[in-house]
């Protein structure tokens, strides 16, 4: 099978889901690898292009994604090699300069939906690669462009250029030399072709990354999107990676679950397209320098309290939440907050539990886990979603009572929050999540 | 290898380690009295005992269960002379029956932990589904049971 139809057959069994939470979509399946993928595709991969490039159900490549933005929605473009509609007119140099300075081949500046300032860092190896690929062995498809639905008053592109000077910017990646070579090819995976800060760093009031490397703190310490909370992958003890091993972040790329739960909201387009397709050699790049990244905050470590396992093996457990948790929780996640690892992860001491924001924790009780399948089997234990079977009072007080058991201390949620979220994720209403601009 | 212990009786089960509990006991250990539902850990039919608290088998990995005691309907008693089974009978719960070994195994654990409960317990506690729709009998018979487990 040539790498296009592979591509575009992986394509239509996984989707890219506009709706993070849609529990109707098909199940995700990661397709194993195509023999002698070429460098082309295998840049192609890391950098995830299909996720946005493409619809549920559309030609891999041909655009079409709806994305929200401050000025109103945008669609991601076809960049298949269709002459008419897509790229196929496109130099090297048309394309060098797209993707590192955001300038498409007629001058007109793109969203930075694009991400254009981490692709920036891109080698140059990478950068034919990927030109080949997309000019040689992607099938053209002829398919316009949507219209931006943006007021024609904000329409106009040139601030973009002012955006650009400030925020993006334009040099390659530089090894650092205090740092080994697997550090280094970690630090270009993540920083360049992953582009994870597009999601994992928080925005700043221009909406742009608020740090493009480990410069800052800031960067991949986590923020809000889409409904869900884009994890802190910094080495915070309580709500980072602080208490994940260096192979444990390994295993999530690889297979999108570990001790500690399975993917989620968008990520789970990462797993199903772009991460499971690394080398193993460059998942444990990316974990290594994803383990290098220092604590954004001081934080005590996370220390397990059986008081709330005794309260609830006596029903002492007062708190509201107590109830809901031994009826509907307990018989998975045990009265001890442990789970069953690998399978059923802990709420104990559980990064995704002790987040500052409760959005994740609360949009799986509602919603529960999307279906995964690696390498053709699907996961035998999935979160179920409750949002039928419990209102938002007490979906509120049993994320709180699990928020603030077993020593998580993370705080309580409120009922509006739930509300809100019921609100955003459910597919029948008439004002769901639609995808920010990453 | 998982080396566990269902109603008394060791067992070595060579599975895979994802295997689902309910598998195990009806499929390897052979015991056909734990019921499969819905399998997603949401009804309550495959209720089991795991180190004396009511789990849903059909939720729980073998692979996590190394050196676990397990009890099933089989399991807990020799002459089915149990409280709850017996406060079952006197209130003639099951109609068709199917749900009733989850519910009976998750009322002895419930009530282990509180011996005193309301109907706002039952009704929080037992999320056991009854297609049926036994559920005025099945707190009648939890109640009755309470009291003799009391006596």
């Amino acid at each position: 099978m040539n790498p296009m139809k592979f591509l575009a057959a992986a394509f239509l069994i996984v989707g890219a889901v506009p709706l993070a939470n849609a529990q109707d979509t098909k199940p995700a399946v990661v397709v194993p690898s195509a023999p002698q993928m070429s460098h082309g595709e295998y840049v192609a991969r890391a950098g995830d292009c299909v996720a946005c490039h493409s619809v549920p159900n559309g030609k891999a490549f041909a655009g079409g994604l709806k994305m929200g933005s401050p000025v109103g929605a945008i669609y991601s473009t076809n960049i298949t090699p269709d002459k008419e509609t897509g790229i196929g007119d496109y130099t090297f140099d048309d394309f060098d300069r797209a993707l590192r300075r955001g300038i498409a081949k007629d001058g007109h500046r793109l969203y930075p939906a694009m991400p254009y300032p981490s692709y920036a860092k891109l080698n140059d190896d990478d950068m034919h690669a990927l030109y080949d690929f997309f000019l040689k062995e992607v099938a053209p498809v002829k398919q316009a462009n949507m219209k931006n639905e943006i007021p024609a008053w904000l329409s106009f592109r040139w601030p973009l250029a002012i955006w650009d000077a400030v925020f993006a910017p334009s040099g390659k990646y530089v090894p650092q030399s205090n740092h080994d070579a697997e550090w280094n090819r970690g630090a270009y995976l993540v920083e360049s072709l992953g582009h994870c800060g597009a999601c994992h760093t928080p925005r700043g009031i221009a909406f742009q990354e608020k740090a493009l490397d480990d410069s800052s703190t800031a960067y991949l310490s986590g923020a809000n999107l889409d409904g869900w909370s884009a994890a802190n992958l910094r080495g915070d003890l309580r709500t980072g990676l602080g208490q994940w091993a260096k192979e444990d972040v390994a295993e999530f790329l690889k297979t999108g679950h570990n001790r500690d739960g399975a993917v989620f909201g968008s990520m789970i387009d990462v797993i199903n397209n772009s991460t499971p397709y690394l080398s193993d050699d460059d998942v444990t790049a990316v974990a290594a320098y994803i383990k290098s990244l220092a604590p954004a905050e001081n934080q005590p470590a996370y220390v397990y309290d059986a008081s709330t396992t005794t309260a609830l093996n006596s029903a002492r457990a007062t708190e509201p939440g107590a109830a809901t948790y031994a009826g509907t929780c307990a018989a998975c996640h045990g009265n001890d907050g442990k789970g069953f690892a690998p399978y059923l992860p802990r709420l104990a001491g559980n990064p995704t539990v002790l987040d500052k924001d409760p959005a994740s924790l609360i949009n799986l009780v509602l919603n529960g886990a999307a279906p995964l399948v690696v390498k053709g089997a699907p996961d035998a234990y999935r979160m179920p979603q409750f949002r039928g079977q419990l209102n938002d009072e007490q979906i509120a007080d049993v994320v709180s009572f699990i928020r603030n058991g077993w020593g998580n201390g993370a705080g309580a949620v409120t009922a509006k929050q739930v509300a809100d979220l019921r609100k955003t994720t459910d597919p029948t209403s008439d004002q769901v999540t639609v995808l920010k601009m990453r | 290898m998982v080396n566990i212990t269902v109603n008394g009786t060791q067992h070595q089960v060579d599975l895979e380690p994802d295997t689902p509990l309910l598998w195990v006991i009806r499929d390897a250990v052979g015991l056909t009295g734990t019921k499969f539902g819905c399998g997603i850990a949401q009804c309550g039919a495959c209720t089991v005992h795991v180190n004396g608290q009511a789990m849903r088998s059909c939720s729980v990995p073998i692979g996590a269960l190394e050196g676990a005691t397990v009890t099933t309907i089989e399991g807990l008693s020799t002459d089915s002379k149990h409280p709850v089974q017996q406060a079952w009978l006197a209130e003639d719960v099951p109609q068709c029956g199917y749900c009733q070994s989850g519910q009976i195994m998750a009322t002895v654990a419930f009530l282990k932990q509180n011996p005193n409960p309301t109907d706002a317990d039952i009704d929080n506690n037992i999320t056991n589904i009854c297609r049926c729709g036994t559920y005025e009998r099945l707190r009648r018979a939890i109640h009755r049971a309470a009291d003799l487990m009391k006596a």
